[in-house]
């Protein structure tokens, strides 16, 4: 079997309402690597998530997984997808483990009669994510981390090759987020493709392989050492950045040009330190 | 002793009581089943919708000379169809378009009754009307409510997912659409079985109450779907039988009930959050 991959030509996403929500995205995405999907709010991620699984329909282009049409792909339960918090109503009323069995429906009967196996990879997803003890909450009794984490368990429980998370991160603390960081590489190292969403900058470096910058269209995509530069955030982030900067002179009493650059949104800040900076100083203004 | 059980038995000596009762386990049993998606899914107002929008099939299916139960179907199942055509095609959100289509429906078939002289009576339609209940119409209304229950609690975990997760649903390749216009088919044949013996206005309360009961009290899906059955059929019986005794009409009594009920769910469930809260605190 070829490696699991994703291939988009020139996809195009216009909404019922007239919409223009992606223009013209073409990349290729490769497994045994976590790509993160880096745009503000607005940009697309979740409707380029949608387009690859089909569920809104690209207005151009092809989406193509693992070589085949997305169609017989979900038939083969290759897809797997973890919603962003808010597309979920938490005052349903199921509880964990029963949205962890939901992972497995696909490989069950007519009936969706769970069988031994869909038990077992149901205990052995909670246990992976540290939810065994929560597996009879009712969701909405669960913290943010927490409930990121039931979603995870039941990517996990389906077994998909190709797991697509939306906005992982937010609203989790930061041992939450690492843990999570830390699975996701564990599921990449099995050679899993891996995207991840997010707007959250400062940890894209931290855990992720490749870089998608898209702001309602394709902006860049490549490895993060080459696509995640200051000039190509400042491109897709435009104003939407806070952008503090503290060059050479406040930093140094020697000639050193260096200078500090904090880009941060509202989360963990990304910096860059270095000769490629503009002038302005201001107050440092993130959280941590 | 002997006094409690006749107030139970004396009804059923007569043969339209029997009728009335063995209706309302039907449609306390359909309506409550289609009540947990449909308040799941957030589609009261689709009940309300579909549910005032069959009245002009009744008069159509009546001049044309078919079941009545035909005309009512086709009629609901065009305000959904013709309500989600007109949503993804237009700016207009979709509880306005609804609004416009299902009251458009609903006056149209006003007038097609006041004009055209038909059997149909304008206040059965409206509220129902249990206790005139013919044998022909029970076969019609049990055949309609066990083919619905029947899909209804086989396709359950597959109907849940749908309301729960749409998208996952479908990255595990599961027919969305079908499941979507599969629910819609749902809430037109559950409203038609029920129409005789509740009316077009009542029907719509039974189609929410007993799932908004489930889903106050409930954590699971199938203990929603229980207790939602459980509050469906105890109001409807209680219902039919203190409707007989106190010479009240039968389908709103029924709807005073699980409103009660629900009522009742409400304040448990309220209260049961204040002492959790007094406890920790
Ligand atoms: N169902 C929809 N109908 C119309 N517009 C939508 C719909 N879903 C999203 N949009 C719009 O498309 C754009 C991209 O949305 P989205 O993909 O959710 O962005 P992101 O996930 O990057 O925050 C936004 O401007 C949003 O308002
Ligand atoms: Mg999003």
């Amino acid at each position: 079997m070829s490696k699991n991959s994703i291939q988009l030509e020139n996809i195009s996403v216009t909404y019922p309402n007239g919409h223009h929500a992606l223009t013209g995205v073409t990349a290729s995405i490769e497994a045994g690597s976590i790509c993160g999907l880096v745009g503000v709010n607005g940009a697309g991620k979740s409707t380029l998530f949608k387009a690859i699984m089909g569920f809104v329909k690209p207005s151009t282009g092809r989406v193509t997984i693992s070589g085949m049409a997305v169609k017989q792909a979900l038939k083969q339960n290759l897809v797997c997808y973890v919603p962003q918090t808010e597309e979920v109503d938490w005052n349903f009323p199921v509880l964990v483990e029963d949205v962890v069995m939901m992972g497995r429906y696909g490989h069950m009967g007519f009936l969706r009669h769970p069988s031994k196996a869909d038990h077992e990879a149901v205990t052995a997803a909670l246990e992976r994510t540290n939810m065994t003890e929560f597996r009879k909450r009712q969701i909405g009794e669960l913290s943010g981390g927490q409930k990121k984490r039931v979603f995870v368990a039941r990517a996990l429980a389906q077994g998909g090759q190709i797991i697509l998370l939306d906005e992982p991160f937010t609203g989790i603390d930061i041992k939450t987020e690492d843990a999570l960081i830390i699975l996701f590489r564990s599921l990449a190292a099995e050679g899993r493709l891996i995207l991840v969403s997010t707007h959250n900058l400062g940890s894209v470096p931290s855990f992720c392989d490749d870089v998608m910058l898209i702001n309602r269209t394709l902006l860049a995509h490549g490895p993060v050492e080459t696509v995640f530069t200051q000039e190509n955030l400042v491109k897709a982030f435009g104003g939407m950045l806070r952008h503090h900067q503290l060059v050479g002179a406040d930093l140094h009493d020697d000639e050193d040009k260096r200078s500090i650059t904090v880009l941060s949104d509202d989360e963990r800040p990304l910096v860059f330190y270095g000769e490629t900076g503009g002038q302005k100083i201001t107050k440092h203004g993130n959280k941590e | 002793m002997d006094s409690l059980l006749a107030f139970f038995t004396e009804p059923l000596a007569h043969e339209f009581m029997q009728r009335a009762l063995l209706m309302s386990v039907i449609i306390a049993s359909v309506c409550s089943i289609f009540s947990c998606f449909l308040v799941l899914k957030g589609w009261s107002l689709m009940g309300d919708a579909v549910s005032h929008a069959v009245l002009p099939g009744l008069a159509l299916a009546f001049v044309a000379g078919i079941p009545l139960a035909i005309g009512a179907f086709i009629a609901g199942l065009f305000c959904a169809l013709a309500t989600g055509y007109l949503k993804e095609n237009s700016r207009v959100k979709e509880d306005a378009v609804m609004g416009i289509v299902f009251s458009g429906m609903f006056a149209l078939g006003l007038v097609l009754i006041t004009k055209i002289e038909t059997d149909v009576h304008l206040l059965h339609v409206l509220f129902g009307n249990i206790l005139g209940i013919t044998q022909r119409d029970l076969i019609e209304a049990g055949i309609i409510a066990l083919l619905c229950a029947v899909i209804m609690l086989v396709k359950r975990k597959d109907l849940m997912l749908y309301c729960f997760d749409p998208v996952h649903a479908g990255t595990i390749g599961l027919p969305v659409r079908l499941l979507h216009f599969g629910l819609l088919i749902l809430l037109a044949l559950t409203i038609v079985s029920a129409l005789k013996a509740a009316g077009i206005i009542l029907v719509v309360a039974m189609l929410i109450a007993p799932g908004a009961i489930g889903f106050l009290l409930a954590r699971s899906f199938d203990h929603m779907l229980a207790i939602a059955l459980a509050a469906s059929l105890f109001s409807c019986i209680s219902g039919t039988i203190l409707s007989y005794h106190f010479d009240t009409a039968t389908a709103p009594l029924i709807v005073v009930i699980q409103a009660f009920l629900f009522l009742l769910a409400l304040l448990g469930t309220s209260l049961g959050t204040a002492t959790r809260t007094i406890i920790k605190a």
